[in-house]
């Protein structure tokens, strides 16, 4: 937990040791942003004679407020619930502010964000969460978290039903059967499909070695696939027999 | 050329998915693809699960979010 903490770590001062950054190209169209309202600047300009530093909160507002949808729907699948996702944000980026000095420009700034909110998320509220499986999930087997990953196996031309299936389900579909996947699976497939990260920024985000995501993200992907042609089955629409969760060995 | 086989193309096709292969790998798993139905099917259901899982995952954050944490940041910066 300590280790965890320090990476957050907020001093006044920017003598801190810069919190690790993996420092990728950063990425021009969304470190733009340009969400910035004239009145926001404005304000930050009148400011300016006054404390002395208000560029700063400028640039912050300018490039890490436009984050705040994504960072918004990360806490969503992290919290399940609006009331946490909305204090996990708050509470992000006043320690994201608080440590802006110490970002370095041109890295990665949502990386750097994600990793602030994850580590957030870690200290204050999966304790509160109460998940009986957290520190051990990735050495659980399959037949452990219900059989869903054992179940791939169907040939060619059911795959194409069980696409046309999935394609399909409505998004609360999908959104109920990523609340079951395991925290961690879960979050490492929503930082490589919705967020686009590569393996080494989800193992920067996460701490966890490039190894360890590559697993997460595999079981968590399959765990979701099995728990989507449950679903889709139980609907009548028509999935291959082998694909969904239930018809695997528990 | 030679086809990689299904073997490689299923073990990789999750990095591939995730554009994580290098150039090279990459193109055999495309190749292979292009003559296997199986390991075209397969890959073709990983980028529906994909697209769906983006789709679901969009949120707009509540605008007294925005609110509050402008406010809160102004109020850091003063305390200073």
């Amino acid at each position: 937990m300590a280790e965890l903490e320090s990476a957050v770590m907020i001093t006044p001062e920017g003598d801190e040791p810069t919190p690790a950054t993996s420092a990728t190209a950063p990425d021009p169209v969304e470190a733009g942003g340009g969400v910035a309202e004239a009145t926001v600047e404005a304000v930050a300009a009148v400011e300016a004679s006054d404390e002395g530093e208000p560029d700063l909160r400028a640039l912050f507002e300018e490039q890490a407020l436009p984050f705040m949808d994504q960072l918004y729907a990360a806490a969503m699948r992290m919290t399940r619930n609006p009331a946490d996702a909305s204090d996990l944000v708050q509470e992000t980026f006043v320690k994201a502010f608080a440590a802006f000095r110490q970002f370095q420009q041109g890295t990665n700034l949502k990386a750097w964000l994600y990793r602030i909110q994850t580590n957030t998320f870690i200290n204050t509220y999966r304790k509160k969460q109460r998940d009986p499986y957290q520190g051990t999930i990735d050495e659980l087997e399959d037949w452990q978290m219900g059989g869903a990953e054992s179940a791939t196996r169907t040939s060619g031309s059911t795959r194409s039903a069980e696409a046309e299936a999935i394609d399909h389900l409505p998004d609360s579909a999908v959104k109920d059967a990523l609340q079951k996947v395991p925290e961690d699976f879960r979050m490492a497939v929503y930082f490589a499909d919705v967020e686009g990260f590569s393996y080494q920024e989800i193992a920067d985000i996460m701490k966890t070695p490039v190894g360890t995501v590559m697993s997460r993200l595999h079981r968590g992907r399959r765990l979701l696939r099995g728990l989507l042609a449950d679903y889709a089955r139980d609907r009548g629409i028509a999935v291959p027999a082998g694909t969904t969760s239930k018809g695997s060995t528990k | 050329m030679t086809d990689c086989g299904c073997d490689k193309a299923k073990a990789e096709l999750e990095e591939f998915l995730h554009d994580e292969l290098c150039r090279e790998d990459a193109a055999d798993i495309r190749e292979h693809m292009a003559t296997c139905a199986d390991c075209s099917g397969e890959h073709k259901v990983g980028i529906v699960l994909t697209e769906a899982v983006q789709r679901a995952c969009k949120e707009t954050a509540p605008e007294d979010l925005r609110s509050t944490v402008l406010a809160r940041i102004r109020d850091l910066q003063a305390s200073h």
